[in-house]
């Protein structure tokens, strides 16, 4: 079995490093395969709203960088992990330049799912998914992030899976318990 | 908030000037400008890579008192690039406190045809106008963008004569300092025929529409295709 984990960090962010290592230690001790993906890193130019992805090249980007490569890790793998600051409630824009270029994973066709019109599944197979924020103190967008991944997992019809927010001025040694639970929500371990 | 002077039109959408981000927040700075509003606009995907791009964003920003940021829906939010802006735009109001009072309205466009669909990122837009200092002028949300078709708004057309309507409305409000009415958000962000008639006509036309597209590319039979599907 195999995680993903896109990690949409500024360069420096600990917090969101201990969690990436705590995901993997935790998945590794299980037997599962890990790769960690440093967004910021990557070649992963932004999409182009052409729609290519769907009515020239289906399946895949007509971008050749690294987010073709970013795409195809995510659909293969089984379990993937979004890693991202809390950025007014939503994803910081690291995390958000693989994940605009993820779109050829799903058809353009529209169908109407839980009383609204969404997208069609190219694949048969779905990685779980996992959403993870790091919220700075004294704010509080908790509820709008989780919204949002709400959304998300509609649109991207996951098996399984779970979103929470890690307070940044918490005790890092909370993370393992926050991140065990985590992965129970999303049954990759019991 | 003072009798506005300068609006900037901030496009968040890649497909720049093509854009139904671009035609509709033309159609609403056009009618500030016939109140008096000086207008600039600006293309994100255009300023956010590079340094003399983020000073000249900045500087626009700094200078005008409305900020229109018009911006399509991309993964139930606004391409990476939007939100690049919005850091870049935060980092900076935090290093340097802003010296007058300006007002941020967003406008949503998307192609499913409900409007709630744009909830989520019109809050988080509305989330970074809080935190940075700006007053809130309201958010429109643009459903079925497809039946926009990126041509330029038209009053006397059926088809956006609501839009167009809330979108005048906005502009009365907008010009003399007050943030857009509840009506001019309601009407703005109204379909033009029922919701379930645009649902039905998505499922039917739009489906047809992607079909045509990819014929003209020599790409139709390749529609359902799995390039990164395992054991093929």
């Amino acid at each position: 079995m195999k995680t993903v984990i896109f990690n949409g960090a500024k360069e420096g962010d600990m917090t969101i490093k201990a969690i990436e290592k705590t995901i993997a230690d935790q998945l590794i001790k299980k037997r599962w395969e890990v790769e960690s993906i440093e967004l910021r890193t990557m070649q992963i130019a932004a999409c182009l709203g052409c729609f290519g992805c769907w009515v020239k090249t289906p399946g895949t980007c007509v971008i050749n960088d690294d987010g073709r490569e970013t795409t195809r890790k995510a659909i293969q793998s089984d379990l993937l992990v979004w890693l991202t600051p809390v950025t007014f409630g939503g994803y910081s824009s690291e995390l958000k330049k693989a994940l605009d270029r993820i779109i050829p994973i799903l058809l353009p066709y529209f169908q109407s799912y839980h009383g609204q019109i969404h997208h069609r599944m190219r694949y048969k197979k779905y990685p779980k998914l996992l959403i993870i924020g790091v919220q700075e103190p004294n704010v509080d967008y908790e509820e709008t992030f989780v919204a949002l991944a709400e959304r998300n997992s509609l649109n991207l019809r996951p098996p399984a899976y779970a979103v929470s927010v890690f307070q940044r001025d918490k005790d890092p040694k909370m993370i393992p318990a926050f991140v065990e639970e985590l992965l129970k929500k999303v049954e990759v371990i019991s | 908030m003072s009798q506005p002077r300068k609006v900037l039109l901030l496009i968040g959408s890649p497909r720049g000037e093509r854009s139904n981000s671009h035609v509709i927040g033309k159609f609403l700075v056009d009618k500030l400008e016939e109140k008096g509003l000086f207008s600039e606009e600006a293309f994100v995907t255009r300023l956010v890579n590079t340094r003399e791009g983020t000073e000249k964003l900045l500087k626009s920003v700094d200078n005008a008192d409305i900020i229109v940021l018009a911006t399509p829906l991309y993964v139930d939010s606004f391409p990476s690039q939007t939100i690049k802006a919005l850091e870049l735009i935060h980092e900076h109001r935090k290093a340097v406190l802003p010296t007058k009072s300006q007002m941020l309205v967003a406008i949503m466009n998307s192609g499913f045809p409900e409007k709630e669909q744009m909830d989520i990122a019109l809050k988080i837009i509305r989330n970074f106008a809080q935190a940075s200092n700006f007053k809130w002028g309201g958010g429109i949300r643009v459903g079925w963008g497809m039946a926009l078709n990126s041509e330029p708004l038209n009053e006397k057309k059926g088809m956006t004569r609501k839009l167009t309507s809330g979108l005048s409305l906005a502009a009365v409000n907008l010009s003399t300092g007050q943030p857009m009415s509840e009506k001019a958000e309601d009407l703005a962000s109204s379909l033009f025929v029922p919701l379930f008639l645009a649902k039905t006509m998505t499922r039917l036309f739009a489906n047809r529409d992607w079909n045509k597209q990819a014929k003209e590319n020599n790409a139709e039979a390749k529609m359902r295709d799995r390039p990164y599907e395992i054991n093929q």
